[in-house]
């Protein structure tokens, strides 16, 4: 029968073709990282931060891979709105890098979800002795060391040294409030013809040394909201008014911040000052080539201050790694090592490691000195640091981006916003 | 029944010799179809399921989905103004650029069409953006030619679109209507398929240029117009890249642009609410449906089949 004669001689072709579709379809997956390349092993590292950050950080994987021949790290940063996004997303996806670097408010989010190896099961890979244990506390959840902080940093008024200099407004000095802060940045808009800062009331960051001037905290010891719609109303209408009278920046300038010094109204050119954290402020140098002054942050009306050592960027390993010892051994030697010490120096602010942090000390240069002499400047003189935000904060802080811009754009006034704010929190936070 | 048992009663002998070839044929077409049915059922009806399963619950990326029934979509309809706002400026989006993306194609079209020399080059010219528009580079001019010091500005002093709550979308809007390239070569062969013969009629009778275009020209091309405008409006309802792009990712400024893509990868993937955003996306898809099946039953009155006249 022709019929049956076609099927038989078809049938191999149909298998064969099936098997050619397997082959490809099964090269297509298995995409992983973090595998073994030619012998060697190829770790991921990601971060956030700026070029110069990043080139540095490069410098000192280099000298990594050259000391641990048998390795090999795969590098990648972006700006840090992105980076949480995509590192959220890989993470969710069973796929996070080797080694990551966390915020602060992500590690709660992070170890909780099961994303993060404790460093207990490499206890010999990392050298902790010689770091601030209250510091390495920080990177605890339920008592497991789930990351490691790499430095310490600070919020600060970041400003451009000639321009403030040639308005003849009296400089920042130390212990001054938030209406002096506000009578400078009126003076300066009026001297000036620009705006005197980057409007503050976008950033979660700065309400809440505003809020630990008044005694107050942006969360409670039970992980809930630790301040009411009134306390941000009062925030809000304070920075609004700054902003109709000019004396901060204009909501179309405000709304372009996203994390990158670069799209900030400061590294655009649009303002004489904004508030930031220490170290990434060196970006500003690029922007500015005049220089840029850090000056510590206003404290409250009787002179509490706000602001405080923050662990700024931490380090972990991702819970799914298939090199965790040799993923922790990096961690080592970016804190570690005198070499590295020297070759990041402050671009993620003073290190953790005390007795590197003296060895370096007497050899920074440039900004890196900036924010060391800026940081001794505060030690000593500053609260202690909060205990790590609950996950929801994550989302919240862009969340208070938002909200703030419906009252910049004169959508709503500060107090139904803050009102929303708090609704859209006590959401977030549910358990 | 007894017409299916007459049909199977008679069936055998007809088709004996058939058979084994149609099944023969079948079996080649489903190894051909298959790395689009794997597709099909790996990258898109299991997700598909997976998301439906997800949208009761509450997952947030990081821990196990617990079931909440209905909570996400009561939340989304009765507790989310933001919610309300991406519906609103999706809606707003989609009624200013479709329809001026459709008239600019089919202006465009026209006026090719009676174009003797260079055609072929300027096709393809005007297409080149449909091409290039979907991609985050184009996206990315888009918002330093719109932002504030950028070409627009220096060119009528506006100021920056992107960073104003009133323009911004219509930013994004040029960019959707910038890429008519596709809606235009499809007007252009269905302006081709217009016999001459109708303009030529109407010529002696002396119906004007405008005349002609109203009752030949709309007429003949209806179908052509609606499958545009299906097609196009599909696509509006799902605008992301240019507006994440534009709007720097957040759907600013004051949520202007918070498209309901935006808003749903937004609480997706920002605040990482996985389970509300996949309540979102069924939501949309039900949205779109419902649209696209009110253009179908409108689409009697005035989409013009010229196939009917010979039934």
């Amino acid at each position: 029968m022709p019929g049956s004669r076609t099927r038989t001689s078809f049938r191999p072709r149909a298998a064969a073709t099936a098997l050619a579709l397997c082959v490809v379809l099964a090269g297509c997956s298995g995409g992983d990282g973090s595998s073994s390349a030619g012998g060697k092993v190829v770790l991921r590292y990601t971060w956030w931060g700026n070029p110069d950050r990043a080139a540095r950080t490069q410098e000192a994987v280099d000298l990594f891979e050259k000391k641990n021949p048998g390795i090999e790290v795969q590098t990648s940063f972006s700006g840090y709105d992105a980076y949480k996004q995509k590192l959220a997303t890989q993470a969710a996806g069973g796929d996070a890098p080797d080694v990551m670097q966390l915020d602060y408010r992500m590690i709660d989010q992070y170890a909780s979800g099961g994303v993060l190896m404790d460093f207990a099961e490499q206890p010999d890979a990392l050298d902790t002795g010689e770091f601030d244990a209250g510091l390495l506390a920080t990177g605890r959840v339920d008592g497991k060391q789930y990351a490691i902080p790499q430095a310490r940093g600070t919020e600060t008024v970041v400003y451009d040294t000639k321009r403030w200099k040639a308005s003849g407004v009296e400089p920042p000095r130390e212990g001054w409030t938030w209406s002096q802060w506000a009578d400078a940045m009126r003076e300066l808009a009026k001297k000036t013809g620009k705006p005197g800062a980057t409007d503050p009331g976008q950033s979660e960051d700065a309400f809440e040394v505003w809020l630990r001037g008044q005694g107050k905290a942006l969360y409670t010891k039970d992980r809930e909201l630790g301040f009411t719609a009134d306390d941000l109303a009062r925030w809000w209408t304070f920075t609004d008014k700054l902003r109709r009278e000019g004396a901060v920046s204009s909501a179309e300038q405000t709304t372009q911040i996203d994390g990158t010094v670069e799209n900030t109204p400061l590294g655009r050119g649009y303002t004489i000052s904004d508030t930031n954290w220490d170290a990434p402020s060196s970006g500003f140098l690029a922007l500015i080539p005049d220089g840029v002054t850090l000056a510590p942050m206003p404290s409250g009306e009787d002179g509490t201050p706000g602001q405080y050592f923050k662990p700024s960027m931490f380090m972990g390993v991702s819970a799914d790694t298939t090199h965790p010892k040799e993923s922790v051994r990096l961690i080592d030697f970016m804190l570690n090592d005198a070499e590295a010490a020297k070759i990041l120096g402050a671009t993620r602010g003073i290190p953790v490691n005390e007795t590197l942090r003296d060895a370096i000390a007497p050899e920074l240069k440039d900004f890196d000195k900036t924010v060391y002499d800026f940081q001794a400047s505060l030690d000593g003189k500053l609260n202690a640091p909060p205990q790590a935000p609950p996950s929801g904060d994550s989302a919240l802080q862009t969340t208070f981006q938002r909200d703030y811009d419906q009252v910049s754009y004169e959508r709503i006034s500060p107090r139904e916003a803050a009102e929303n704010f708090i609704t859209e929190a006590k959401a977030e936070l549910r358990p | 029944m007894t017409t299916t048992q007459t049909k199977a009663a008679v069936r055998p002998q007809a088709d004996v010799p058939k058979k084994p070839v149609r099944r023969r044929r079948e079996g080649a077409a489903w190894v051909f179809l298959s790395p689009w049915v794997l597709g099909a059922c790996v990258l898109t009806l299991l997700p598909m399921a997976v998301s439906l399963y997800l949208s009761f619950t509450d997952y947030d990326l990081f821990n196990a989905p617990n079931w909440v029934g209905l909570r996400n979509y009561t939340q989304m309809f009765t507790e989310d103004p933001r919610y309300w706002r991406s519906v609103g400026a999706t809606l707003t989006y989609v009624v200013i650029a479709v329809p001026l993306q459709l008239g600019l194609a089919l202006a465009v079209a026209l006026a090719l069409k009676t174009m003797r020399r260079g055609r072929a080059f300027y096709r393809s010219a005007f297409y080149a953006p449909s091409l290039l528009g979907a991609s985050m580079s184009i996206a990315l001019v888009w918002r330093a030619i719109f932002n504030d010091g950028g070409t627009v500005d220096n060119l009528f002093g506006t100021g920056g679109w992107v960073n104003k709550p009133g323009w911004a979308l219509f930013a994004v809007a040029l960019l959707t209507v910038w890429q008519f390239g596709a809606p235009m070569v499809i007007f252009l062969a269905g302006l081709q398929q217009i016999p001459g013969e109708l303009y030529e009629a109407a010529e002696v009778d002396g119906a004007s240029r405008w005349r002609q275009f109203l009752s030949i020209t709309v007429p003949m091309l209806s179908p052509v117009i609606f499958f545009n405008l299906v097609l196009q409006t599909i696509q509006a309802f799902q605008v992301f890249t240019p507006a994440f792009a534009v709007s720097a990712g957040k759907g600013g400024p004051a949520d202007s642009t918070l498209f309901y893509t935006l808003y749903l990868y937004d609480r997706g993937f920002v605040a990482s609410h996985m389970g509300y955003a996949s309540a979102m996306a069924w939501v949309l898809l039900i949205a779109i449906g419902a649209v696209t099946a009110v253009l179908f039953r409108t689409s009697r009155s005035w989409v013009f089949y010229a196939s009917e006249g010979d039934r």
